[in-house]
């Protein structure tokens, strides 16, 4: 064997044990993270801004959970991209919501849960050995100020509009002498001397011991939240979806956020499998059910529904029943517990109809035809559901209250009940909303109710002031706004209202 | 009687000349060495920047971390995996190309060099769409995650993958640059004498690009290890798993921990230095 031989085989093994060595390293570290469960790792892009609070919140949960999760740091635009092309990650983490929108709108992202907010704040070196005390100060020529770039930095975007809205933009932006590309060069910046200020959110400061902070009221409205979000084409939705609870619970993930400095938003009591309470009007059932059903799948979590009629409902809260969640029937139902749900959202309407035996033998054509001479009539109860307080509105709207509850032989508190008495011929008419009717096609035939206004219900949503589990109840919400709901809703007899305009990402 | 020979002119003593040779000699020095310290003094004081900056506290902090000695580990075994392979694919084809004219040399020619103009985030992205954009119905990624058990995205094999991409570019060109300069005679008379090809690429021309192939090997080692914007779009940067040097640094400087930072640039300076320390003394010998 000649020298050139031993020479090629000699690189030949050395290069086999390189691969080697990197395999067992990395086979080691993998089983060190897999504990004794062969559980797939979570794998969360995060932007290297939040590595360090992020790796604080990964320990705490590999050593609760033993589930292992893997994080992929990077540029807040890179990682977006990487999801875009890889197709693969379970979590996303940006350096601020921006990116989130920018992912959602892309149909990358899913569920979006907000972690905290930064503030826009001047930073100086420690001390302020150049006095900087106010705007003025920072226009001064001998200052040497920096700030994030309009183009490539959400912070530096924030801050042209900001200061745009109050004409101080042309002037700061005369007086900078660098455009950055990210708020960490700003702040690195100052560190080595190379700026005397610059425009940083409050939170990026933690990290520099070197810097301190100079409010100033020019500033404000220059903020920027931080928030979670799940890759739509994660293969492990669930447990990505616990992570990203665990993340956002105020007693775990959050507790690191305010630690570094993040104001934080108010997030849920941690719990390792939450349930949630729901109460909604009887009518809304086959509207929601399978919505209600799929959100448990995906999150794990379980939803306790209580159907009833709406009048009832609010007899249970008021008498100390707190859900998390209520979707009322109507917004009258709704504004009589206004102190638990101040901010209802109007998700569908249903309007009433009156509802006949198939082919209509009594030949009803109107309200006016319910006062025939012993016809069976079935509303819904005023004191108890919705339907049966806008019966009785319809009615007295339509001058024909009296007359019309002569013939009333049921007054139910529920309109299925109703739909089960017409269909076991105890009825012969009845006032229900369209949708009670849903899959009775065959058996029945719904005349509508024309000419009055109120024959109309509205029905709203709200997750409850002082709930728990605040941000699981508003992603539940946004459950019930997707477009398959709404196709649901709509199947059912429902009018969708549109309650979260494209592009509108949050409960009010 | 013999012709009295006309006087000869002696030529003038070497040391009459001396001192004005001497003379232009001190300057041609002065301005050839002048301009060359700018540089080496600019890497001087770049490297006394950095050792001010820091401290030795901040050095032991950075390698008591778990993670950078993992990544120091990782950049290792890495590069030099990398620069092997880049020698290996760098050699035959400077070989082709400085010994051969073939049509559409001009081509190869200028795609080896296309991964040295590409900047580096875009040759990352490359490298991600090639492996998960499907090619006539197969998605690389897939079928060798799927089919062999290997993943290769977010993986050490695409931190190698990354760093051989750019590395064997310079790998190649300093083996043509290598061949072009070693004449092709003595391959010429070994074929005469009965060598194949073969024979006289492996016995004559090898061993007279020995220091060639020194040199891409150290070029495509140091390559590999600054390595940084391929490694963070395809590879990613997983701690103790996809976590090179280079990216150490980017972490660092990202999260504000610019001691730590300038600990782990150091760190990777000495590392490459030491490496190329030991190819020398073992390769080419101190004094090329």
């Amino acid at each position: 064997m000649n020298r050139q031989t031993m020479v090629l085989i000699g690189s030949g093994v050395v290069f086999a044990t390189m691969l080697f060595l990197m395999n067992a390293s990395n086979s080691t570290q993998r089983n060190r993270g897999l504990s004794d469960q062969a559980q797939e790792p979570l794998v969360v892009f995060c932007a290297a801004s939040n590595r360090a609070v992020l790796e604080l919140i990964r320990l705490q949960y590999e050593n609760e959970f033993s589930r292992p999760i893997q994080i992929q740091y990077g540029a807040s635009q890179t990682l977006l991209s990487n999801i875009e092309v890889s197709g693969t990650g379970d979590l996303y983490l940006p350096a601020d919501d921006s990116f989130v929108e920018l992912g959602l709108a892309k149909g990358l992202l899913s569920e979006v849960f907000p972690l905290a907010t930064m503030n826009g704040v001047v930073a100086v070196r420690r001390g302020n050995p150049k006095n900087i005390q106010s705007f003025s100060d920072l226009l001064r020529p001998e200052i040497r100020l920096v700030q994030a770039s309009p183009d490539a930095a959400a912070i530096g975007k924030r801050t042209k509009i900001v200061l745009t809205e109050k004409k101080l933009w042309d002037r700061v932006e005369a007086a900078t002498i660098a455009f950055r590309t990210t708020i960490v060069d700003v702040a690195n910046d100052m560190v080595v001397h190379a700026a005397d200020a610059g425009i940083v959110y409050d939170a990026v400061l933690k990290s520099y011991p070197d810097l301190e902070s100079v409010q100033m009221p020019e500033l404000h409205g220059i903020v920027s939240k931080v928030s979670l979000a799940v890759v739509t084409g994660s293969k492990q939705p669930q447990a990505a979806l616990h992570f990203a609870r665990y993340v956002a619970a105020k007693d775990r993930g959050l507790v690191h956020y305010a630690e570094q400095g993040f104001q934080i938003t108010r997030g849920d009591v941690w719990s390792d499998q939450p349930e949630l309470s729901i109460f909604a009007g009887s009518m809304l059932r086959p509207a929601i059910e399978e919505t209600l059903i799929a959100f448990e799948k995906r999150e794990g979590v379980r939803v306790t529904r209580v159907y009833n009629g709406c009048g009832v409902l609010v007899a249970q809260m008021k008498a100390g029943q707190h859900p998390d969640a209520y979707f009322a029937c109507d917004s009258e139902f709704m504004s009589q517990v206004p102190d638990l749900f101040p901010k209802p959202v109007d998700v569908s309407m249903n309007e009433l109809v009156i509802l006949v035996q198939k082919g209509n033998p009594h030949d009803i054509n109107s309200l006016r035809d319910l006062t025939k001479k012993g016809l069976r009539v079935g509303v819904g109860h005023e004191k108890q559901c919705a339907m049966g307080w806008l019966t009785q509105n319809t009615l007295r709207q339509g001058g024909l209250q009296t007359e019309v509850m002569e013939n009333v032989t049921v007054q139910s508190p529920t309109g299925d009940m109703l739909v089960n008495q017409m269909r076991a011929g105890a009825l012969d008419a009845a006032v229900a909303y369209l949708s009670n009717a849903a899959g009775s096609a065959e058996h029945l035939d719904a005349i509508p109710i024309v000419g009055l206004s109120c024959s109309l219900a509205t029905q709203p949503f709200a997750v409850a002031e002082g709930s728990h589990n605040t941000q699981l109840a508003e992603r539940l919400f946004k459950k019930i706004c997707s477009a398959e709901s709404k196709e649901t809703f709509e199947a059912e007899g429902f009018r969708w209202r549109d309650p979260m305009p494209q592009g509108k990402q949050s409960v009010p | 009687m013999q012709d009295r020979k006309s006087p000869v002119t002696i030529p003038p003593s070497p040391k009459e000349n001396w001192v004005p040779r001497r003379r232009s000699d001190t300057l041609f020095f002065l301005v050839m060495s002048g301009i060359s310290s700018c540089f080496v003094l600019l890497i001087i004081l770049l490297l006394v920047a950095d050792i001010m900056f820091t401290t030795p506290r901040n050095f032991y902090d950075a390698l008591s971390k778990p993670e950078i000695r993992a990544a120091m580990r990782l950049t290792v075994l890495s590069c030099t995996a990398a620069a092997l392979l880049s020698v290996w694919v760098g050699t035959p084809l400077g070989y082709l190309l400085s010994r051969y004219s073939f049509r559409g040399r001009w081509i190869v020619d200028t795609l080896v060099d296309i991964p040295i103009v590409l900047p580096p985030l875009v040759l990352g992205l490359s490298l991600l769409i090639l492996f998960h954009q499907p090619i006539f119905g197969l998605q690389l990624e897939s079928t060798f995650r799927d089919s062999f058990g290997i993943p290769i995205a977010y993986s050490w094999r695409a931190v190698v993958l990354a760093q051989f991409a750019v590395a064997c570019a310079f790998s190649v060109r300093t083996m043509r640059v290598t061949f072009d300069q070693m004449n092709p005679r003595a391959e010429e008379v070994a074929r005469t004498l009965g060598c194949t090809r073969g024979q006289a690429f492996l016995q004559i021309a090898l061993p007279q690009a020995r220091r060639g192939i020194i040199t891409a090997f150290t070029i495509a080692w140091a390559r590999a290890l600054g390595e940084f914007g391929p490694i963070l779009v395809f590879a990613g940067t997983t701690r103790m798993r996809t976590e090179v040097l280079s990216t150490s640094v980017f972490l660092e400087l990202s999260t504000g921990n610019l001691d730590a930072a300038v600990a782990v640039s150091l760190m990777m300076v000495f590392l490459a230095v030491a490496v190329l320390l030991v190819l020398r003394i073992f390769g080419a010998g101190l004094n090329t």
